[in-house]
């Protein structure tokens, strides 16, 4: 019986929460940040800790002697704001694109029996699965030869490209939760299939649209092996060239890196918060058919 | 509808803008224009790269017709890249690198002898000694050193120990609470190496390709490293590179043994506390011990021809001569290549300098060979076992003859 | 002075502006010739999801395809630094790379058949945790309550920072003197733990760091997933009065199978070939930590070893092939299912 209204409380919608299980959910939140902050918590110490040491028996997250030294360094006297900007552009650029492959092919995969279909779900698959770093020898060759060599056009397309695999599978999912029914009685009332598809379907699939977005941004975001074959120019270097271009061989100046890195969150982060909305989109099903 | 077509709009603008700029920078020039790529290991961090870039912005004020990109790549991405690129039929013009480099590069055939490129008689032989490969010299030094030596605190030590017998008697003086007498990186093999030389050991045989690593000096090293760390206790017991940086920088390391690269660095936190020295001679062998020595090098792709290579030529020449190695000592504290630039007064009269290539005279010069990689990685794991008594010196020698005879011969 | 300006700001939008230009116009004409061969000259009845999938394969085809079938030569290759720009292709070099992944130890000790079960061992650890803490994480957040907002946010800070840079800032808390883990437990009086050395230890470390970086990703993909489950499902059950258990199993795991299963595959996969977290946790190269990809690296790339390296990459390859068709054959997850949901209903 125990495990019973253990399930109840933990599983289930706002409305029943008793006061007590409201403290609990609060406190079990409250551990789980504090489990997900704390390491972070400690890299922003070492980016106001001067001295360039990455290592104290100091436990305070702001150490008595504590200097900001590091994020002006990172702000002004190097070219990182730029190598920030120019990783903003290109993400935002590509996970659009990205997504626009993404959300039309996932339909197709959704809506459509063709033959050769569960073939080609499984290869998409299957791309996922050679090490990203064997791939990266023909793919500077491939650069080299079309002339993408050291410009953000062959960046842009590679990055457009690389999380399209992954977008297809959770926004065929996702469409495949939608009841047919709401498209056929949206056609018959007369709108084409383009319309419901930009009406009906998308609207309700944003959840897995942000998700996809998201995902199609941390990985351009992120990455380092492409853009170190393709960029090799100082000013048009993405972040991930950038940090490594303002360390030495054997020095790491620690602060300027643990400030780096929290700046480069920054965005991530109000992406996260203002796609929320969208994550948890009010137009769920439930919204829409009742 | 009006906002797709202001995009458009703004976009052409962008574009035309982009367009101009580009435009801009194209030549007009009377001689013939070469442009060369210029790759290098040098961070900003230590002002290294910093330095390579005003070199090569002198040079094109002088030469109108050269334009040198620079570009900085890690270490050992350099290397993946530069072989990439090279099978790829693109590689640059020539890189600034470390000497390991000149290994895997010839083994590929990948860049040109550089007898023809410089006066090679003009550079420091301990340098030149870390590029020969079959006879045969493949990078043209920018600065010799890259050498081990030991670093000490002046407030917890007036003068260092000259012997490691002496090393023990002071380093237990100084070791208490949470104060350490000695401390360095104990986890990679290169701050192995110096010891062995002490110990009269050698990682490959006279052929210079064969491991040597099971011998009566190794398992003397470990044995002697075991001893400060178990029976005398005066190291910590577990210190990567960080460890050792932050415990001597925090003042609970009375010595560190670092490298010249980190001078710099140690000059600014530490002040005039820092002190510099050799590494204690070994009591029972009375020889100093050997860190290994090298340095940057320039390496030229053999794809490199006409005047792209004449251009190359005149470059290297200019950032090797005797001004701008002058200058690359005052902004890197590294020790030049050039003979006449180590041989002034300069060097001479700044202790720490003078230390540090008092230290480098007993030095070895590291062996590029690819085989090298496989001595690494087999001394590596072993050295840490015997660090954390979990293997005898024999059996950890042995271990790591065995790994590295298996290794080359996979490389094969 | 900050590195940026109005022109540099213009001319980057300019440039990627021009590069999304470029590929709109390319992905029109396409779709254009294909409209008009498919649906105006055949008459094809799948005009519309060719129309649909054309543009994404040829990026794919692009990205991958040709990077895969040089990678095929290279594992029929013996090209290594010695053979460098003229490689021996044939059958005997090929059948010789494989033959080396079984016959002799992979690394210096660890032969293949220990490392892969060890991945195993890594890939369902991981996975595990990432389920069981992202879904629960989810179901929490899944309510109207205050603060909301605020933890979603925080949770999802592991996944925000740059992944390199949180393990290695996790390497440095495995320190032995300085790692937060073992100043704590000096101060509760417990002997610190050798996370470095000890190679239990090392795997745990290893796979700490790995959970706290891949819960916010599971969180978040089902609590998109959750947001697609109707409240009409949960009344309906509460009029036939099921248990909030029953609820669960008959209605929000259904239902989040279509969204869960992609996510776990792919998890799975990603997890197998993860490199960043177990080689750079692993500061001392202990073999007892290593998994199949970071082997891989250790034994063929850092070596030069091309054709053996392309070798071994293809028997992972096939590793992750077999492991989803079974997967997909154990649980049912028929790619062209849309059926799911009207039999939880």
């Amino acid at each position: 019986m125990k495990i019973k209204s253990f399930f109840r409380w933990f599983f289930f919608r706002a409305k029943g929460d008793s006061p007590f299980q409201r403290t609990v959910i609060h406190l079990v939140l409250i551990m789980a940040c504090i489990i997900a902050v704390y390491p972070a918590l400690r890299v922003f110490t070492v980016s106001i800790r001067p001295g360039n040491r990455i290592l104290s028996t100091d436990l305070a997250i702001i150490p008595k002697d504590a200097t900001f030294d590091s994020y002006r360094i990172v702000l002004f006297e190097k070219d990182f704001v730029r190598w920030l900007w120019n990783s903003l552009v290109i993400t935002m650029a590509t996970a659009a694109i990205g997504l626009i492959l993404a959300s039309t092919s996932a339909y197709a995969f959704s809506r459509w029996r063709f033959p050769g279909r569960t073939a080609l779900l499984l290869f998409l698959l299957t791309t996922q699965m050679i090490p990203a770093a064997m791939l990266m020898v023909p793919i500077y060759i491939l650069a080299t030869k079309l002339g993408l060599i050291n410009s953000w056009r062959g960046l842009v397309i590679a990055y457009s490209v690389s999380s399209v695999p992954f977008s297809i599978w959770i926004l065929k999912g996702y469409y495949d939760t939608i009841p047919i029914e709401l498209e056929q009685s949206a056609m018959i009332d007369g709108a084409s299939r383009m319309q419901t598809f930009l009406r009906i379907t998308l609207p309700l699939t944003a959840p897995a649209l942000a998700i996809a977005f998201l995902f199609n941004f941390m990985t351009a975001w992120n990455d380092y092996l492409m853009a170190r074959i393709i960029l090799q120019q100082k000013e048009m270097l993405v972040w991930t060239l950038g940090l490594r271009h303002i360390q030495g061989q054997f020095q790491t100046q620690w602060g300027q890196f643990a400030a780096a890195a929290l700046m480069v969150a920054v965005p991530v982060m109000t992406l996260f918060f203002y796609s929320s909305k969208w994550l948890i989109s009010g137009l769920t099903l439930g919204a829409v058919k009742g | 509808m009006k906002r797709v077509l202001l995009f458009i709009v703004v976009l052409l603008v962008c574009m035309t803008t982009a367009f101009a700029g580009g435009q801009k920078e194209a030549p007009a020039k009377a001689a013939e224009a070469v442009k060369l790529a210029l790759w290098t290991q040098e961070g900003e961090s230590e002002g290294a790269f910093q330095f390579v870039v005003s070199l090569a912005e002198a040079f094109q004020a002088a030469h109108a017709n050269v334009t040198i990109e620079v570009l900085n790549k890690e270490t050992e991405a350099l290397r993946e890249d530069f072989q990439t690129a090279s099978l790829a039929g693109d590689p640059p013009a020539f890189v600034w690198t470390v000497n390991d480099h000149a290994g895997p590069f010839t083994t590929a055939n990948l860049i040109m002898p550089v007898e023809s490129l410089a006066d090679l008689s003009k550079y420091v032989e301990g340098a030149l000694g870390a590029v020969t490969i079959n006879g045969k010299v493949w990078g043209v030094p920018i600065s010799s050193g890259n050498h081990l030596m030991l670093l000490y605190n002046k407030d917890l030590i007036a003068t260092p120990p000259a012997t490691t017998d002496d090393l023990i008697k002071v380093g237990k003086q100084l070791t208490k609470g949470d104060t350490y007498g000695i401390v360095w990186n104990q986890m990679e093999p290169f701050w192995l190496v110096p010891w062995l030389g002490g110990f009269g050991g050698q990682v490959f045989d006279k052929d210079g390709v064969t491991p040597t690593l099971n011998t009566k000096a190794m398992v003397d090293t470990l044995r002697f490293l075991q001893e400060l760390k178990f029976t005398q206790k005066i190291m910590p017991a577990e210190s990567d590179y960080g460890t050792a940086d932050t415990l001597f920088k925090e003042g609970k390391a009375a010595m560190l043994i670092n490298g010249d690269w980190s001078l710099g660095d140690y000059k600014n936190t530490m002040g005039a506390r820092l002190g510099v020295a050799r590494i204690p001679k070994i009591s029972s062998t009375g020889k100093w011990p050997a860190p290994y020595t090298s340095g940057k090098y320039f390496m030229v792709s053999n794809k490199v021809t006409g005047a792209k290579l004449d251009a190359v030529k005149e470059f290297i020449a200019f950032a090797t001569n005797q001004a701008n190695q002058l200058a690359m000592v005052e902004k890197l504290t590294r020790l030049p290549a050039l003979k006449t630039a180590l041989d002034t007064d300069r060097i001479k009269n700044d202790p720490i300098l003078k230390s540090s290539s008092d230290q480098m005279v007993v030095g070895t010069g590291m062996p590029p060979v690819i085989e090298m990689r496989c001595n690494w990685d087999a001394m590596k794991p072993e050295l840490i076992a015997a660090l954390s008594k979990t293997k005898t010196p024999e059996d950890a020698a042995a271990a790591m003859q065995k790994a590295a005879e298996a290794c080359v011969k996979t490389i094969k | 002075m900050p590195s940026i300006s109005l022109p540099v700001i213009l001319a980057s939008l300019g440039q990627v502006g021009s590069t999304v230009l470029y590929i709109a116009l390319l992905t029109a004409v396409l779709e254009i010739s294909l409209y008009l061969f498919f649906g105006k000259l055949l008459k094809h009845k799948h005009t519309i999801p060719i129309m649909l999938l054309t543009p994404a394969a040829v990026g794919l085809v692009l990205l991958v395809i040709y990077p895969i079938l040089y990678e095929v030569a290279l594992a029929f290759s013996n090209m290594s630094l010695r053979h460098f720009q003229n490689p021996t292709y044939g059958i005997i070099q090929g059948v010789n790379n494989f033959r080396t992944i079984f016959s002799q130890p992979v690394l210096k000790q660890a032969n293949f058949f220990p490392i892969f079960l060890r991945t195993i061992l890594w890939t369902v650890i991981q996975i595990t945790c990432h389920v069981t803490f992202g879904l629960g994480l989810a179901l929490l957040l899944n309510r109207k309550m205050v603060l909301r907002g605020l933890y979603r946010t925080l949770l999802i800070i592991p996944w925000a920072v740059p992944q390199v840079v949180a393990t290695l800032a996790w390497r440095g808390e495995f320190n032995f003197e300085y790692g937060f883990i073992n100043i704590f437990l000096r101060d509760l009086g417990l002997k610190p733990i050798q996370w470095k050395l000890h190679p239990f230890w090392n795997f745990v470390a290893v796979n700490i760091t790995n959970i706290w970086l891949g819960i916010p990703f599971m969180m978040v993909i089902l609590l998109g997933g959750l947001q697609s489950i109707s409240h009409t499902y949960y009344e309906a059950a509460d009029m036939d009065g099921a248990g909030p258990f029953s609820k669960f199993k008959n209605i929000t795991l259904p239902l989040l199978k279509p969204i869960m299963t992609p996510a776990v595959v792919l998890g799975v996969i990603w997890t197998f070939n993860n490199f960043n977290v177990p080689y750079f946790i692993n500061e001392y190269e202990l073999e007892t930590s290593d998994i199949l990809v970071t082997a891989l690296f250790r034994a063929a790339f850092e070596y030069n070893r091309f054709g053996f390296a392309a070798a071994f990459a293809f028997i992972i390859f096939f590793i992750l092939l077999g492991f989803t068709l079974l997967y997909m054959k154990i649980t049912k997850f028929d790619p062209g299912l849309e059926a799911t949901r009207k039999k939880a209903a």
